[in-house]
């Protein structure tokens, strides 16, 4: 529309232009181009003489040409950019734009369409593509850490995971509380695959107002993503870099003779006659992890004109995994293409094809490393590996440089995805869009556990760790969705009334199908080998499964402007979603929202340090649907463990092992939110503040419920509990470009939640969970009304027994010297359940963010920080041990070994006795500061570079994720949704649990980019 | 203004059919959102075919011999308590099992936990089969043969239950809302009154044998002599003596070998009363799931186990002097087994099971040992049970007689030991009866609790760490008890 609506505007200035041309006096012509920062032609800038109204455009380049005098004023305006005016002074004139300062006249994505910022009334964070393509991250998630208040990234060390985000605050506990990532129109659950470099922008939509329009998707945020289009002329873009990946902050364990005399103190006895002659022995981190290369090409090819435009991109990520064989390689496509087709007609389509391939290691192979016991080497002199069974440390630990050695697993990924759209100008203002996007994408997962037998060859195992038999294990999973959304729009301003309106309606369709199967006894002498068909014939299995669900759902919507300083935005959406039982399919969302431009009214004027003035207050309700298929329909458990065995023959078995909710509704989101938001002092300043309060009614929770029922799972999935997140986000942001050479700025954003229980629906009785192998299977979170959600529950540590007297006399008459003295709560001589308390809370309190940047001449630097505080973490590694593992140095140096030694450490038997069940000595502070990213770039002369034909060329240097402050003994602060075990499927309510948290790794860059 | 006539109406048509396809959306919305659980039955479409009551019935066998009833659970509260066994393995590992061996175990053991959901889950399925079959249209026979069969396993759950726990909550029918989902504890004089109500329907319509392909069901006799051993727990004589003299006219006899009665060639036989059925199944791993024998298999050995629950010092001193059953149940360290498998003479443990023991080349799938099916009731119990009633209720040559079969198969040709036992001294009747317990069945998951009920719990296992009126019971898991809000009470002593 906007398109068309200039064109025509083009051919009336011409027709102007003609007319003013004999009248001129003393005109010349006047002609030069118009770049932006980077020094990049900026096409279809609009350049008028003041005062007059004569005007041109700039041309694909950037160049215009037109008639003035020398004298007069030439104006430059182009949206997203600061308006200039130019004297002529003489026949050239080259000006360099800068762009909006003021983040208010920017334009924000926002549901099914776009917005200038000062008239949105939710709120809405936008980041740019280039702060995202800056970081050298694979995933785009990542790098929006510490950009934006409110928004929480916990990172992932392991190769290829992507990050987990929480816009303000836990909102669900057994749904996803993961935002939706629309991208270009397309719905995803994850945006692992789309290469950053491919985005233009990232618009979060944070409060329930601006996130209604997408209804029971929107509880956890939007985060919608606009990918490049091209415009002006061809260019070609190259951006590269290669990088060293190496891990920080590792745990440092205990050397060979602490850890015997651990042992020997664990076992009670002199397991090891003389620990001291082991010396520092093996460190097992060192022997399965390595510093590591990494590397990003991208090369695009983008260009337009008015009727069409394209971009096309390749690019290719390979990241070395710092564990020893773990390998990640992506090679990503994208096509995009528009074409005015007709004056009334708009179609274009945006294709993403995504290839990546992984050597994968043992999930687990962390883990056994830091616990892998130090006495025993890597291998022996004559090559054999190192055997805990020649050691008296029984078979936990194992040796994990042959668990690695043997582990062979290659994962592969293929997916196609992408909309395409069509667009109609019914009438001046009406447009019809119908969008189709879809997503094909498969997984195939190999699995080779080949033969490695100590009794058969000699050296090649040791005695606990063996197969005798080749095992291939094939998994295929694949997922086929689309989404079909048409709108009708509608924009009219009539004198002082601007209003958009919008319809539409949207379909939905999500399919997974998995298949897997495994033979034993395939050989693997050549890559050829590795099929099912070549396995026992007698040893082959199959099993496949699925997953559909479909969603529909009506929509509208209506921004209203009045004399561009009164707003009001509402909108209504009614979803139905196959997921839940047939009387409560249908879900409806409504919003409003509502603005005043206060810095509009002529009583402001005389502020002039106030640019822009906005308060602006919103309300919505919105839904979550994240939740599994079907969830309240009863099925029947067929397993082959129920196969019975009669007269030596198997005979198939099922039963009903489940118990489902008989009615289960929506997860219901009501959000409102109050803002202020300004520009100040020339556009230099800015600062947003927002208060928001988001409350997720009738959550879904997963009841424990009690074991005699005789289920498989022990809970119950039911409407629970209502949980209240409340906070404040505060951003600031200063930047100044009119010095001479020099031009920086400086951002920070400061978000403060609390997260409350408000109402449980088993009234005063709390909600257990977290009983898993991580807390040696006891329930360790409570979640009780007026408290936080999920807080960590255990026993309270008072010291440490000393000595057989102080045992005698305690509480603990089980106990021994240098277990934990637990505090006696309710002081009745017994410690047990009831002596319970809150011990920690894992919902973060405070998240801050401060993002610099510098340039002076052709230098260029940029340096971001982030942190984390006022949250705890439950170190459950410390206490889960199953034989000898290691220990930490930390421990070694600090633990109880005798009367008087440490009151605060207990003795080596720290996971036996009653000491592993939960309680205070295992909650640590979770707080952290990051030095986040460090940028330091050189842009070369473009006189030096145009006789190459290159516009621009920068080198630059970086380190992502250098330095991490934090007082955690854990690998990393960064715990996020924790694994139930080593391995295992992360559980939302087991928040801050960290069970075998991978170490994050800082990267160190060298970069290029060029442009044609 | 933008448009020609001819492409306004064709922009319009395309517009109708866009809002037409929308429309058609709207029409068929009540499909299109009607989605079925995909790869899995609807529970409504099952129990209503004879197939599916034969599935359901094969659930309840399979899940028999799950982890949760085989392995660690049962070790740690029917085996290591017991002075016959200790944890084994490596010193370090598993180390909670010594907290069972010294009674220091608390309420939150995982084990504990693990046990009592093992039981409940497949007191579940006999529930779901004991409700849901009868409205199926099928054969009429095999229908009350179904029923029974889950009433006898219900009873089997239940008497584990009420021997580790005392009163426990007693579910008999599946919860029909959520009023049913968190039940107190029943009296146990109304738990063993339900096992025995179970175990007489179930005595009354099973059969007393399978043809071939049906081998491993229950059958009459196992009901017979599950409900003796229950009676003996309820020291209701006149019963025990009863049901097992009924046992004892359905043809059972005592195998010769004790030492291969134990072996795989020898499952089903006949003094086999109540058996579980595992096998080694090719092409369906997850049906290869015993881990009976691997926990308890010889350490450190390729094919034979991981080597917990190994016989103690005393369980060796226990033997009569040469009594044969010492070398058949226990493998001591550098023996060689009479299937030739040579044990290291160095190793973690001096002593493993060898009633679990599967030789060592016997091929498996996913675990070792994975084909020895687990002897439960064997002929050999129903006597001496038979010869304890008799006893106690003044029979002496009876109690001998049956007493005195069992030492002469244990004898083994060898007339040189084990002499007849000839007593008519009650007491010391009772004294031979409780001694040829220990021997016959040891490492059978049977003494702990047999100590127990014979009120000698504190005189046998004092040593050990044992507190009267205490640990007589296990306590009920705390999580049960966290998550029951009240409802559910602890065993004294555990709080």
């Amino acid at each position: 529309m906007k398109r068309l609506f200039t064109h025509s505007l083009f051919g009336i200035v011409l027709c102007f232009l003609f007319v003013n041309f004999a009248l001129a006096q003393n005109a010349i012509t006047v002609s030069g181009k118009v770049t932006d920062a980077q020094g990049l032609g900026l096409p279809a800038v609009s350049v008028s003489v003041k005062g007059t109204n004569k005007g041109t455009q700039t041309n694909a380049e950037g160049s215009f040409s037109l008639q003035a005098s020398v004298g007069n004023t030439l104006v430059f305006s182009y949206l997203g950019f600061q308006t200039k005016e130019v004297q002529v002074t003489g026949s050239t004139l080259n000006v360099q734009l800068i762009e909006t300062s003021t983040a208010l006249e920017q334009v924000v994505v926002i549901g099914y369409g776009v917005q200038k910022k000062l008239d949105v009334t939710g709120a809405v964070a936008q980041v740019k593509g280039e702060e995202i393509s800056k970081q050298s991250v694979p995933n785009a998630v990542s790098a929006l850490q510490g950009k934006v208040a409110g928004v929480q990234i916990t990172n992932s060390g392991s190769a290829g995971t992507s990050p987990q985000i929480r816009i303000r605050g836990l909102g669900t506990v057994y749904g996803d509380a993961n935002p939706l990532y629309v991208v270009d129109g397309t719905w995803y659950n994850d945006i692992g695959f789309l290469n950053p470099s491919d985005i233009e922008s990232i618009n979060i939509l944070k409060d329930a107002s601006s996130t209604a329009m997408y209804g029971v998707r929107a509880s956890n945020g939007v985060v919608l993503i606009t990918t490049k289009r091209g415009k002006g002329d061809t260019r070609i873009t190259y951006n590269g870099y290669v990088g060293l990946q190496t891990i920080n902050n590792t745990i440092k364990m205990a050397n060979a003779s602490q850890y015997a005399t651990l042992i020997n103190e664990l076992n009670n006895t002199p397991t090891f006659a003389n620990p001291d002659a082991f010396g520092n022995g093996t460190d097992w981190m060192t022997a399965v992890t390595r510093n590591s290369f990494t590397t990003n090409q991208y090369l695009t090819v983008s260009g337009g004109s008015e009727k069409s435009s394209y971009n096309f991109s390749i690019g290719y990520f390979g990241q070395g995994g710092n564990v020893e064989k773990n390998q990640y390689d992506r090679i990503t496509a994208r096509l995009q293409n528009d074409i005015l087709a007709t004056k009334f007609l708009k179609i274009g389509y945006n294709a993403i094809l995504e290839n990546k391939k992984s050597t994968d290691v043992p999930d687990d192979i962390i883990y056994k490393a830091v616990t892998a016991a130090p006495v025993v080497p890597v291998r022996y002199a004559d090559g054999s590996w190192g055997d805990p069974a020649d050691y008296p440390v029984g078979n936990v630990p194992s040796n994990p440089a042959l668990q690695l050695d043997v582990f062979t697993q290659e994962s592969k990924g293929r997916r196609i995805t992408g909309s395409a759209f069509a667009e109609f100008y019914i009438v001046k203002g009406l447009t019809f869009k119908t969008n189709f996007g879809a997503e094909y994408n498969e997984i195939d997962r190999r699995t080779y556990n080949p033969v490695y037998n100590y009794d058969t060859e000699l050296g090649a195992a040791t005695h606990t760790q063996y197969n005798q038999i080749s095992l291939l294990t094939i998994n295929q999973d694949e997922n086929n969705n689309w989404i079909w959304e048409n709108t009708l729009t509608y924009e009219k301003t009539l004198d002082k009334h601007r209003f958009t309106l919008l319809g539409g309606l949207s379909a939905q369709r999500y399919k997974n199908y998995f298949i897997e199967g495994s033979a034993r006894n395939v050989p693997n002498s050549t890559s050829g080998d590795i099929y099912l068909a070549l396995g026992d014939n007698d040893t082959r299995t199959l099993k496949d499964g699925g997953d559909l669900s479909t969603a529909q759902s009506y929509f509208g919507r209506i921004n209203y402007v009045y004399n561009d300083k009164y707003l009001l935005n509402a909108s209504f959406r009614a979803d139905g979603s196959s997921k839940f039982s047939q009387d409560d399919k249908w879900g409806y969302f409504p919003s409003v929202g509502i603005g005043w431009v206060i810095s509009r009214e002529e009583f402001m004027k005389k502020f002039d340090f106030i640019n822009e003035l906005k308060i602006r207050g919103s309300w919505g309700i919105v839904g979550n649907s994240g939740i599994q298929t079907n969830i309240s329909t009863l099925t029947v458990d067929q397993k082959p463990e129920f196969t019975a065995v009669f007269g030596g023959l198997p005979y198939t078995g099922a039963n009903i092992t489940s118990i489902v909710p008989p009615v289960l509704v929506w997860e219901r989101g009501n959000g409102t939110d109050f803002a202020i938001e300004g520009a100040f002092m020339n556009n230099r300043l800015t600062a947003e503040l927002d208060w928001y309060n988001r409350t997720t009614e009738r959550a879904i929770f997963p009841i424990p419920v009690l074991t005699s029922l005789g289920t498989t799972s022990s809970q119950l999935i039911g409407n629970q509990a209502d949980i209240r997140n409340r906070g404040f986000e505060f951003s600031l942001g200063w930047k100044d470009g009119n010095k001479s050479n020099f031009t920086y700025s400086l951002n920070a954003n400061l978000s403060i939640n609390n997260n409350k229980v408000t109402n449980v629906e088993s009234g005063e009785n709390p909600i257990y969970a977290g009983g898993d192998a991580a807390t040696g299977g006891q329930l360790s979170t409570i979640t009780v009304q007026g408290e936080p959600i999920g807080q960590f529950y255990g026993l309270v540590v008072d010291g440490i027994f000393q000595n057989d007297a102080e045992v005698a006399a305690s509480a603990q008459p089980d106990a021994s010297p240098g277990d934990f003295k637990y505090h006696d709560k309710d002081g009745n001589g017994i410690i047990d359940a009831r002596d319970r308390e809150v011990i920690g809370n894992p919902n973060p309190k405070y998240m801050y963010g401060i993002n610099t940047s510098f340039a002076y001449k052709a230098f260029d630097l940029a340096v971001d920080f982030q942190g984390v505080a006022g949250v705890d973490i439950y170190n459950a590694n410390k206490g889960v041990r199953f034989g000898s593992e290691n220990y930490s140095e930390d421990f070694y140096n600090n633990r109880w070994h005798g009367a008087g030694t440490s009151n605060s450490y207990p003795s080596a038997n720290v996971g036996g006795g009653q000491n592993y069940v939960p309680n205070s000595w295992y909650v640590e502070n979770g707080s952290y500061f990051r030095i986040r990213n460090i940028q330091l770039g050189y842009t070369f002369d473009t006189k030096l570079i145009s006789k190459w034909k290159m516009q621009k060329v920068r080198v630059y240097v970086n380190a992502q994720n250098p330095i991490t402050f934090f007082s955690y003994t854990g690998f990393n602060p960064e715990v996020g949704t924790a694994k139930n075990d080593v391995g295992g499927t992360p559980k939302t309510i087991n928040t801050g649990i960290d069970r075998g948290v991978y170490p994050l790794y800082a990267t160190y860059n060298f970069g290029l980019n060029v442009t044609f | 203004m933008y448009f020609t006539t001819n492409s306004f109406i064709s922009t319009k048509n395309l517009l109708a059919i866009f809002i037409t396809a929308g429309l058609v959306f709207q029409s068929c919305s009540s499909d299109f959102l009607d989605v079925p659980p995909q790869a899995k039955e609807e529970a409504e479409a099952f129990f209503v075919t004879q197939d599916d009551a034969t599935k359901a019935v094969n659930s309840i066998y399979a899940n028999l011999r799950v982890w949760n009833q085989v392995a660690f659970a049962a070790i740690a509260i029917e085996s290591v308590p017991a002075d016959e066994a200790e944890k084994g393995s490596s010193p370090g590992d598993a180390t909670f099992f010594n907290n069972f061996d010294n009674f220091t175990y608390t309420a939150s053991e995982g084990q504990i936990q693990d046990f009592w959901t093992g039981q409940y889950q497949s007191i579940n399925l006999c529930n779901q089969v004991i409700e849901n079959i009868p409205p199926i249209n099928m054969d009429a026979n095999l229908k009350a043969r179904y029923i029974a069969e889950a009433k006898f396993v219900r009873a089997y759950n239940y008497f584990r239950l009420v021997r580790a726990f005392g009163d426990v909550p007693l579910r008999l029918s599946l919860p029909k809302s959520n009023v049913d989902f968190n039940i107190p504890r029943t009296p146990k004089e109304q738990v063993w009154a339900a096992i025995e109500q179970d175990l007489t329907d179930a005595a009354s319509v099973l059969p007393p044998n399978y043809p071939a392909t049906d081998v491993g069901r229950v059958t009459k006799g196992a009901a017979l002599a599950l409900h003796a051993k229950v009676a003996m727990y309820q020291k209701k004589w006149n019963d025990v003596l009863n049901y097992t003299n009924q046992v004892m006219g359905l043809g059972y006899s005592l195998f010769p070998n004790f030492e291969a009665l134990f072996r795989i060639a020898n499952e089903n036989s006949t003094e086999s009363v109540f058996e579980i059925q595992c096998q080694s199944l090719p092409g369906i791993q997850g049906a290869s799931n015993s881990q009976y024998s691997q926990v308890q298999g010889v350490r450190a050995q390729s094919g034979g186990g991981w080597g917990f629950n190994v016989p103690t010092e005393a369980l060796v001193d226990a033997f009569e002097a040469d009594d044969p059953r010492k070398d058949a149940t226990i493998i001591f360290r550098g023996e060689t087994t009479p299937e030739g498998d040579a044990v290291a003479p160095t190793g973690d443990n001096p002593r493993y099971n060898q009633k679990s023991y599967v030789p060592f080349t016997v091929p498996f799938k996913q675990n070792e040992g994975e084909d020895q099916n687990i002897r439960v009731i064997r002929y050999a119990e129903v006597l001496l049970m038979n010869a304890e009633a008799a006893n106690e209720l003044g029979n002496s040559p009876q109690a001998l007689t049956s007493l005195n079969a069992v030492r002469e198969r244990a004898r083994g040709g060898n007339a040189a030991i084990l002499p007849d036992v000839t007593t008519t001294n009650q007491d010391q009747l009772r004294n031979a009866i409780y001694h040829e317990r220990q021997v016959e069945l040891a490492m059978e998951f049977d003494r702990f609790f047999d100590v127990i009920r014979q009120g000698r719990g504190f005189a046998v296992f004092s040593t050990k760490g044992f507190k009267e009126g205490k640990n007589e019971l296990m306590p009920i898991p705390q999580n049960e008890i966290d998550k029951s809000a009240g409802a559910l009470t602890q065993n004294i002593g555990y709080n």
